[in-house]
């Protein structure tokens, strides 16, 4: 390894650094304040690195990652994400009768297996990545064991979070196997497979179809999505965030990378399986949104729909092959950068209220009647979260909604665009209906105290969700650069 | 190896993958449900390693290190959330865990 691929690696580098001096440091100190301070300047500055190094040459570090634009950009957004939720667990691990200072730890392990797994161009390095990813969010979603008044819930939801995702990492490794027999070489790009006595293309069936179903587990399609509502709900609320930004990016980010830059698996099987997942995903998903009546499962169900529109991506590639490759991965990617921007705000907005009063997370909507005229920051950043989640133009929503639009239209996929638009606008009534709540007559006249670091937080949310909306060319410039 | 015989090798490692799943789905133990788990991880190492071995690569064995660690992290991380399982509830049933739904 030459010194040019060492500091390519770099951000890795730095939040593996985070979890080691963080493990060093607890054996002396414990001290929240600082613990958190690291952990946020250490992904900060990764974040900054990555971005900072677009434009350069990829770099390939050993035969397991690669650092391209596209992993600079992904790994850089997940980056972000997780200093989101660093962020935000602050205020909200300071109110919880639980030892604090360990979650970080476990946070940058979950952030450094979220960007191996974006940067991997081998199924050994996905592989290990995910799991370093998913093994630290059993014990994130779980953390609140010991807390009086969230054990029951959190422990509900750490094991079935570790039971589906041991299961799912079950199917995900024996369908590897299965094509690593076919291929004889464990690349993701079949291309480069080794040439010698391929098997029969039955285990590249087999093991593509295995595969992505371990994908769609950790994306949750339906049917794959039994989890996702209850881990939602009952997981802490940056995890939540955490849950449902990054760890959806990174695992599309790397579905992109083996779908539709290597083009590693059998695509006419897979096709046919992404379409029905998509089609469920869109109609069950939004239709199981309506009747929630608790915010953080509404947004479970409602990026089990988002999830779902950006399979038509997949499909897109899919049916047109090369041609209409670029639009898709330009698509793909600014869909998950505007995605994540507008989920961290909602739960930056959630962490923040259940931090003053944990029934903001687990109770019902009723809870947030009248929030507008208690507190204008809070209710009005969590609006913009639920306008841009529906779509509307102007926020950053409205401008990955365009992009799938477009990229339907132009692979002539009439019956996702049909179901995209008919699921965004069965999407509005429920969003609506919590902006609803938050204008009405306040019940009681509790009020609630904000900090100054959360409102900068909030602030910086907020601002990023309406450039994407307002002015999304530097953005699409970059994803554009990224993506070439 | 033969060819043949990493077709028997694989319906091996199918059947057991299948058995874990089915583990999965019908046991309520929670310490059983985990084993069922390693049953499925171990069949992906059995794959891994006839393929592995069909290809005269070590890539096989390398990957089932991989996947034994992978078993060993979970295990690790499961067994803690067990034993707060039993803390909480006096069983290891996970039929108690119904608070969440809807």
């Amino acid at each position: 390894m030459n010194w040019l691929a060492l500091t390519s690696l770099m951000p890795l580098l730095l939040v593996a650094s985070i979890s080691v001096i963080l493990l060093l440091l607890l054996a002396f100190i414990r001290d929240h304040k600082l613990t958190c301070w690291i952990t946020c300047l250490g992904l900060a500055m990764a974040a900054f690195w990555a971005f900072a190094d677009m434009g350069d040459a990829p770099q390939q570090v050993t035969p397991l990652l690669i650092m391209d634009d596209f992993s600079r950009l992904l790994g850089g957004t997940v980056l972000l994400v997780s200093l989101a939720c660093g962020w935000m667990s602050y205020t909200y691990l300071e109110t919880a009768d639980e030892i604090r200072e360990e979650y970080y730890i476990l946070l940058s392990l979950a952030a450094l297996g979220a960007c191996v797994l974006v940067a991997s161009n081998h199924f050994a390095s996905m592989f290990i990545g995910l799991e370093l990813m998913s093994v630290s969010l059993f014990a994130m979603v779980g953390y609140m064991a010991h807390s009086k008044q969230q054990a029951n819930m959190t422990l509900e939801a750490g094991v079935k979070y570790m039971v589906l995702s041991g299961v799912s990492s079950s199917f995900l490794l024996f369908g590897v196997a299965l094509i690593y027999a076919y291929a004889g070489n464990l690349n993701i790009d079949l291309l480069v497979a080794a040439e010698g006595p391929r098997l029969q293309s039955g285990y590249l069936v087999i093991g593509s179809a295995l595969l992505l179903v371990g994908v769609a587990f950790k994306m949750s399609w339906i049917p794959f999505h039994m989890w996702t509502p209850d881990v939602y709900q009952g997981a802490p609320a940056p995890v939540t965030g955490f849950l449902a930004g990054a760890v959806k990016v990174a695992v599309f980010a790397f579905a992109m990378r083996w779908l539709m830059m290597a083009q590693g698996g059998y695509l006419d099987l897979l096709l046919l399986g992404l379409t029905v997942m998509a089609v469920l995903s869109m109609v069950v998903g939004n239709l199981l949104a309506l009747r929630q009546n608790n915010l953080k499962r509404l947004l479970g169900y409602s990026s089990i729909a988002h999830m779902g529109y950006i399979i038509v991506t997949l499909a897109a590639s899919a049916t047109l092959g090369a041609a209409a490759l670029s639009t898709a991965l330009e698509a793909a990617a600014i869909y998950l950068i505007t995605y994540a921007s507008m989920t961290m705000l909602a739960f930056a907005v959630i962490s923040q209220l259940a931090a003053q009063d944990r029934r903001f997370e687990s109770g019902t909507l009723a809870h947030y009647q009248g929030l507008l005229y208690q507190q204008p920051l809070l209710a009005g950043a969590l609006m913009l979260a639920m306008l841009a989640l529906a779509g509307m133009p102007l926020t950053a929503g409205f401008i990955g909604k365009y992009y799938l639009v477009l990229v339907a239209v132009d692979s002539q996929l009439w019956l996702l665009l049909s179901l995209l638009v008919l699921g965004s606008s069965l999407g509005l009534y429920y969003y609506l209906r919590v902006i609803l709540v938050l204008c009405k007559t306040p019940v009681g006249d509790s009020r609630l105290t904000l900090g100054a670091s959360e409102k900068l937080l909030l602030t910086l949310l907020v601002a990023v969700t309406l450039w994407l909306g307002l002015y999304p060319t530097p953005a699409i410039q970059w994803v554009q650069l990224a993506i070439q | 190896m033969d060819s043949q015989y990493i077709d028997h090798a694989m319906v091996l490692a199918g059947i057991l993958f299948c058995l874990g799943l089915v583990g999965v789905m019908v046991r309520r133990n929670l310490l059983f449900m985990m084993i069922s788990i390693e049953v499925m991880l171990n069949a992906a190492g059995l794959a891994f390693i006839a393929a592995g071995s069909a290809w005269g690569q070590p890539e096989g064995q390398i990957m089932f290190l991989a996947v034994i660690t992978l078993g060993a992290a979970e295990v690790a991380v499961g067994l803690g959330l067990t034993l707060l399982l039993f803390r909480h509830h006096n069983s290891v049933n996970v039929d108690q865990l119904n608070q969440l739904r809807g």
